[in-house]
Parts: C-alpha cells; structure tokens; sequence
C-alpha cells in the first residue's frame, strides 16, 4: 500500500454514506456498552492494572514463558510448531491438513490466519476453508475483508447480508436478522460434523498449564475444538500469559472492553487432545506458534503494543477510525492498534503513512483495558519514519531560519507582528481560507485561524501595566 | 539453528532491547473480591445473574423436587446426557432413552435438549463449568438448541478467580474446560442481538439441594 493509496481508501470511505451511517452507529453502540461494563465493576482500575501487569509481565518473560508454554503442551500430547514467517505457519497447517487427509476446515475467528492469509493457502492445496464466526462466514461468501476486530461486519446492512445469502447459499431473500442467522447454524452445522479439520486462532495461552483458551459468543468455537478429529491452534508468539491467575485478569477486563459483557459466554480452555475414556474432542492437537515479525516488535520502541489483547475498544472510541473504518488501514488490523502494529509487522515501508491517521488524542489509551500507550508509540513510529525519510530542503532551512529568528527576541517580535498583521489582512470572519508557498499545505485540507489582534505578551504588559498602578 | 532456536533467540534478544514499561512495579495489590457470601447469598447472586443473561432457573430442596422439575422441563423432547454416574441427584432415573457421549454422531445431532451436570457454578458472572472426562460429553452442552444444567449447591464458586485457584488439580486433568455463560449469541448483523447461532439458544439451569 503505498501512502496514496491510504489516502485515497479514506477518501473513499469518508464518500460512502452508508458506510457512515453504520459506523457511527456501531461504533457509539460498542463504546458505550463498555462504558457501562465498566462503571458497574468494582475495582476497575485495580482489575485494569492486574490486567496490564499479566501481559507486561509476559511480554518481559516471553522466551522463558514460551519454552514453559510448550514444555507443558508436549507434556499433554499436543505437538508444537514454530514458524518464523506467515509461508512458514500456512506450509505447516497444510502439512497437517494433508498428512491426516482433511478437505474440509472448519475455522473459528483468527486473526493471525487473516494475517498469513492462510485461506488461500489452503484452497490452493485443495482443502476447504470454512469460517464459522457468523460475520467471518458473511466475509468470507462476499470476498470481502473483515472491518471491525470483533465485528467484522459492521460495514454491512442487513439487507446486503439477505442478498448475498440468497445469492450464493440458494436461499429465499430476507432481511430478517434471525432468519439470516438460523440460516448460518444450519448450513455451519453441516460443516462442524462433517469436517476433519479444526482451524483456530487463540485468544491467550497459558504458559503455567499449556492451556489455549478462546472466546466466543456463538460458540463456534468449542464446536471447532470439539468436533473434528484434530484442531490446529495458530497463535502470535505474543498471546501468552504466565498463570491462571493472570489469565482470569485478562478476562475480566476483555469482553467488558469488547462487547460490554462481564464474560464472553463461552470460554473455553483446550490444553490436550482427548483423553482416554472421551467420546469427543481432537484425537490430534497442534500448535503453531508464529513470530512474523513480533520479535522485531520487541526489539523496539513499540514493544508495549504487543500486550495487547484485541478487544477493539480503541477503534470504538478513535475519531479517525469512526469517520474512515477498518478497510481504509489496508491490512489485518485496524484502528489506532493497527497503527502501530501493521509497521511493526510488515515494515514500515509502504506503512509509514499509518502512524499519522490519529489526532493524538489519546482516547484510546484512556479505554485500554491494558493501557497500552498508543500515542507515544505513534510518536515513536512518526518519529522513526521522519529519520529514514529525506526531509524537504526548504523545510531543513525553515527550520534553521526559525530557529534564528526565534533565538533573538527583538527580531522575533518584529517578524512576528508582520506576519500578525500580513495574516490578519487575508482573514475573513476570523479565518484564512487559502495561503501562499508552503503555507498552503495547511489550507489546502482546514482554514487557518487568523492570529488575535492582541499576542499574548501584549496583554501580559498590559495587564502588568494595571496591576502596578 | 532451527526455526525454533532463531526465534527464541531473537525473543530473548529483543526482551532486553524493547521499550517494555516495568511491569513488576505495576502489579497493583491483588484484587480480592468481597468476602465470601454466606450460601443463600450466593445461590441468589447466581440465580440473579442468571436471569439478567436470560436464563430460566429453579432452585429445588430435595432430589425428588429435582426429577419433578427436570421431567417438566425435558417433557417429550429427545435428550443427549451425561452418562448416568456422572449426573447429580441419580437424575438419570427420569430420563428415557437419552443419547450419550457412546451414541453415534448423528443421534447426538438430532437431539432436542442436552442435560448435563457441572463441575462448578460461577455466582459473580452466571456461569456453568463442565470438564471434560469420562461419561460427559461436551456434545451435550453444545449441539442440541437446548441444554438443561444441574447444580448442586456444593458446586458454587464465588468467582472465576475462587474456581481457578481452588481447583487447579482438576483443570489439569480435563482436556479442555468450557465456561458457559448465558445462551449461544450473535450480534454480527447491525449489533442487532440473536440467540442460538452454534451453540443452544435456550439454556434452563436446576439448583439442587
């Protein structure tokens, strides 16, 4: 994606209205669900802070957390993969797909495998991909690409669902929201009992006990961990947690940032293929573990964004993301996380544009549930983008200029009430519509507020002046 | 070097280069939840949250108050249970003809409504939580569009926390450990609230004695 492109998808998803429409609607809909989740818990900054310490404490402990982390899932019979690149962790999951003759995947929502694009992996080798998360599923028959962390289609009517379920499941038209979804559980209950393959991300591992633990409202995924005869887990080297006790941390604060519930209503913890004496779950369990870039992350000024645990309070809350949506930050994961994580992972190449679609406001870190510092770490990002980035020359002089002028206050005072007076003669009702040069930048996008006609030093004298007599 | 080497390596690496905010200066005090309820203030706070998730719950004093209701309640729908051992309150005695982990695929499919005991209560959020192992199956609580849950009253933890910490031992000896809060539901179509996507819409809960 190169800078222009980012432009011009928020350009284009600032004109479509009803994109708009529903973006304020569900984005003010899920903010202040959690509000609320949060007003009526106890403690909250105390639960906040146990929360953010389990991942910070993770993310300190990472390689020791890891190798107790596998240890224990080998330990319960579950076989561990490591992949250093997005090709790695697909050729991994397709191995398995294809040494226990699976056709059919089953997938519960994963990110990390929007991030490998491990779909089109598997359809090349000729194995199916099936979403089961009821917005992925949307996604996934329209060929389209999530929007929303944990609303994938929030870019969608109901009526555009209706139709594409007409058109490509043969099924009579309806807007009807829970016809649509009787709709999906009978055909996805077709695929949960015929499937051989279990695909699902993770929500947090468990290095202590070696669990996997996911949550899901509709349940697709205990369908996915129970039903088909092995369940691949491919999770980000980052989701861990060291205890029990830190991931019930987690949990508290995850579905109350999310979705506004105290609890997700189902949470599930796999930590071993099925034990002797079950009639169901996996007889195979695997785990990939991928880096993909996450190592760099960690490496730098942005290390902290790995503690996240992708709830998506920080795209609900984002007046960038309210007004431009997920699709217009070009990858995987969108909103002010996106921001720093996208250049994390993929370079910040083509993505240096990213860091600076946020007002700095600071909303997001204020809903954290973590309290991730998204702000300085896009400072951070901006800062390393403006160092490998050649500045313009007339900027290096103007700055110099500036700095020359600034540093001789008499000379300063003089420029400055020109430029007060040049200024004020181009505004009308207190605003300057379009500048000359350089200057034009500014103007080319907002107005320029004309300068007061009084500086501040002025009435300090003055007022000084009063005070005395 | 293998692929695992390299990474663990480079993590180690990273861990000392990265801008990671102090973490051990930030574990607050741990949170402790309220002192624990005296048993009747905890059935209610259970039962209460129930209700507020939308689950239909009884609570019953006596195992013959228990079959009455879970007849009630099955009346003449197909069932998909835990085995008969694993059941509380000899429960099993008025189910006819259920399913079991041990029946084929299909028949389990078919069922209209799975009945399961639990291995712990959850009084702060609602929540039921079954273990998997022998003689229950996680079918039941998962495939028919019903589930009805018996717990006793000895089940009932205060909070996830109480339940992690307490039964350590036997988390570690199940396979997977399913908490189940409220019904199966969607809200991926206009936020607009759905119950029964995957998992059962209509979830019924029986406090025992």
């Amino acid at each position: 994606m190169t800078p222009t492109a980012f432009v011009e998808r928020a350009e284009g998803a600032l004109a479509d209205a009803q994109l708009q429409i529903a973006l304020s609607r569900a984005t003010g809909t899920l903010g202040s669900r959690r509000a609320s989740a949060f007003e009526s818990l106890e403690n909250a900054d105390a639960v906040r802070d146990a929360a953010r310490a389990a991942r910070m404490n993770a993310i300190a402990n990472l390689s020791g957390l890891l190798e107790r982390f596998e240890s224990k899932l080998i330990a319960n019979g579950a076989h561990v993969h490591w992949a250093e690149t997005a090709e790695q962790a697909n050729h991994i999951v397709v191995g398995i797909a294809r040494r226990t003759g699976a056709t059919r995947a089953v997938k519960s929502k994963s990110m990390v495998s929007e991030e490998t694009h491990l779909n089109e992996a598997l359809e090349q080798a000729g194995v199916t991909p099936i979403e089961t998360d009821l917005g992925e599923y949307i996604v996934q028959l329209r060929h389209d690409r999530p929007s929303h962390i944990i609303a994938p289609i929030i870019h969608l009517t109901r009526q555009q669902v209706g139709r594409v379920m007409e058109e490509r499941l043969n099924v009579p038209y309806t807007d009807d929201t829970k016809t649509l979804a009787a709709t999906a559980r009978a055909k996805l209950r077709e695929e949960f009992l015929r499937a051989d393959l279990g695909i699902s991300g993770a929500n947090f591992g468990v290095a202590d006990t070696g669990s996997i633990c996911l949550v899901t409202n509709e349940g697709n995924g205990r369908m996915v961990t129970t039903m088909p005869r092995v369940h691949v887990v491919l999770m980000g080297i980052e989701k861990l947690v060291a205890s029990m006790a830190d991931l019930d941390a987690c949990l508290k604060v995850l579905a109350r940032s999310g979705t506004g519930q105290k609890i997700t209503v189902y949470t599930t913890m796999v930590r071993a293929p099925r034990r002797p004496g079950d009639t169901d779950g996996p007889e195979e369990l695997h785990v990939v573990l991928l880096d993909n870039g996450r190592s760099r992350i960690l490496a730098g000024d942005t290390a902290e964004i790995l503690g996240c645990i992708r709830c998506g309070a920080c795209l609900n809350v984002c007046p960038v993301y309210r007004n431009i949506g997920g699709h217009a930050y070009g990858d995987t994961y969108p909103g002010p996380v996106g921001a720093v994580v996208t250049p994390g992972l993929r370079g910040l190449g083509p993505w240096r544009e990213l860091p600076h679609a946020s007002s700095l406001c600071g909303a997001c870190r204020d809903v954290c549930p973590v309290r991730l510092d998204i702000p300085r770490m896009l400072l951070a990002l901006r800062a390393a983008a403006a160092a490998d980035d050649p500045q313009p020359k007339s900027l290096a002089w103007g700055m110099k200029a500036f700095g020359w002028i600034a540093s001789r206050p008499a000379l300063y005072r003089a420029m400055a009430r020109v430029g007060r007076l040049a200024l004020r003669a181009r505004a009308r009702d207190g605003w300057i519509g379009a500048l000359p040069g350089l200057a034009g930048g500014w103007t080319k996008a907002r107005d320029f507020p004309a300068p007061a006609a009084r500086t501040f030093q002025d009435q300090w004298r003055a007022r000084g002046k009063g005070r005395a007599s | 070097m293998s692929v695992r080497t390299a990474i663990l390596d480079r993590v180690r690496h990273a861990q000392r280069t990265g801008r990671i905010p102090g973490a051990a200066a930030l574990s607050g005090p741990p949170t402790r939840g309220p002192e624990r309820p005296a048993p009747p203030a905890l059935i209610e706070r259970f039962v209460g949250e129930l209700a507020a998730l939308g689950v239909e719950s009884f609570v019953e004093s006596s195992p013959d108050d228990v079959h009455a209701r879970v007849k009630a309640i099955v009346g003449a729908r197909s069932v998909l249970a835990w085995d008969a051992r694993q059941l509380p309150y000899d429960v099993d005695r008025v189910l006819v003809g259920a399913a079991r982990g041990s029946s084929p695929r299909d028949v389990q499919a078919a069922a209209q409504i799975g009945v399961t005991g639990c291995d712990a209560a959850i009084a702060e959020t609602g929540s039921l939580v079954l273990l998997s192992g022998e003689g229950k199956p996680r079918t039941a609580s998962l495939l028919p569009p019903a589930h009805l849950a018996i717990v006793r009253q000895t089940d009932l933890c205060d909070s996830m926390s109480e339940f992690f910490r307490e039964r350590a031992a036997d988390i570690a000896a199940a396979a997977c450990c399913t908490v189940i809060t409220g019904p199966s539901r969607t809200a991926d179509i206009e936020l607009t609230l759905t119950l029964g996507v995957h998992g059962p819409g209509e979830v019924i809960v029986i406090v025992g004695p």
